[in-house]
């Protein structure tokens, strides 16, 4: 992911100073995965727009304390991280899939609803969907997450189970014995 | 038979064994529906990966720069209020400590003239934000040209804050020539804001 930003060193160096091209570069090269972070994370593309603000505002602010002991696209994906997690503790919307199990869950229990794996990812909580997103994807821990939600590893887990129980029934992939 | 949990399917592929994925790992070695599922598990988290990338609509840098550069401004402001009080501080202390009355003159009239320059800035920065240029529509020659004169303003803070670092005392003529520069540009943008006059300054 370093690669996307040539002269990664000479930029951090100038964007510390304030110099607005090297920001600017910086969030040329960063701009894309921060935003498919954030959308796969958020319901709605203008939470995600708005993540994506919030994110570089973020590393603008505070890339005098970058210390480049990790990556920076790393330092960069966990600002996105937490401003995402921010957002929907913020939003607290009702959880779809929470929504469709107590309404119609029951009675399709049975029937494999297809759909693809878009739609399904779609359809899981967005605390779910993130734990998705966050462990299998971005390749956190389980402990890290529980750091950047607030919660317990334990928390962490169980959600992670939760939606890929429900992910494989939406996608058609139970078998039936 | 009992099959193999999700939980248990998913720590099964956590690189530090939990306890207890010992009795997991030997139930999986002999069934081959568990196998399957723990294979559907591994497709399904690889069809995660592949994905396409999601972009954005559109680009907010701009208004993500303007921010930070606003921020930088309000900032600058405060440590201007602290250095005007430093600079008065420091010539009542050069009045009381030399005796020969024309060092102390020119001493004095120099950290004057800059704590002028850095309060006229600071009237200005207030009238600004007074203002509230980003809550206001520009037409596109008049952004540019507030853009322009913003940058410049962040370019000279940034040089202002070399010289305040740097480890030699800045020279007061030095550090008088950044503030009068400061207070012409932000003459300018608040001239461009309020008049939208599109060639004040440059």
């Amino acid at each position: 992911m370093e690669s996307l930003l040539a002269n990664a060193e000479s930029v951090v160096a100038r964007a510390r100073t304030g110099d607005p091209d090297a920001l600017a570069a910086l969030y040329r090269a960063f701009e894309v995965p921060v935003y498919n972070l954030a959308r796969r994370i958020c319901r709605t593309t203008e939470d995600a727009e708005d993540v994506l603000q919030e994110t570089f505002f973020e590393v603008c602010r505070s890339i005098s304390r970058y210390r480049e002991e990790g990556s920076l696209w790393g330092w960069i994906r966990t600002i996105a991280a937490s401003k995402a997690l921010m957002r929907i503790r913020r939003n607290k919307y009702r959880d779809t899939d929470e929504l469709h199990d107590e309404v119609v869950g029951r009675r399709q229990e049975d029937t494999h609803l297809r759909m693809d794996l878009e739609a399904a990812l779609e359809r899981l909580s967005e605390t779910s969907r993130a734990v998705v997103w966050l462990h299998d994807v971005e390749g956190y821990t389980h402990e890290e997450i529980a750091t950047m939600m607030g919660k317990t590893p334990s928390f962490s887990k169980s959600q992670l189970a939760r939606a890929h129980t429900r992910l494989r029934r939406w996608l058609g992939e139970e078998v039936v014995v | 038979m009992t099959h193999l949990s999700m939980d248990l399917l998913l720590s099964l592929r956590e690189p530090d064994s939990e306890p207890g994925t010992a009795t997991a790992r030997e139930h999986l070695n002999q069934c081959p529906e568990c196998q399957a599922e723990l294979h559907r598990l591994h497709q399904r988290v690889a069809r995660l990966k592949a994905l396409p990338t999601l972009r954005p609509s559109r680009d907010r840098w701009p208004e993500t720069g303007a921010r930070f550069r606003a921020e930088r401004l309000r900032r600058r402001n405060r440590q201007i209020g602290f250095a005007a009080l430093a600079a008065a501080a420091s010539v009542v202390l050069a009045v009381s400590v030399t005796p020969k009355r024309a060092v102390v003159e020119t001493v004095g009239s120099g950290v004057n003239e800059i704590s002028q320059a850095m309060e006229r800035s600071r009237t200005l920065e207030n009238a600004l934000n007074d203002y509230n240029p980003e809550g206001r529509v520009l037409d596109g020659r008049t952004a540019q040209v507030a853009q322009a004169l913003e940058d410049r303003i962040a370019a000279l803070d940034r040089q202002l804050e070399m010289t305040e670092l740097a480890p030699e005392q800045p020279k007061d003529d030095e550090l008088l020539q950044l503030w009068r520069e400061r207070v012409g540009l932000l003459d300018a943008l608040v001239d461009v804001h309020v008049t939208h006059a599109s060639n004040a300054g440059l």
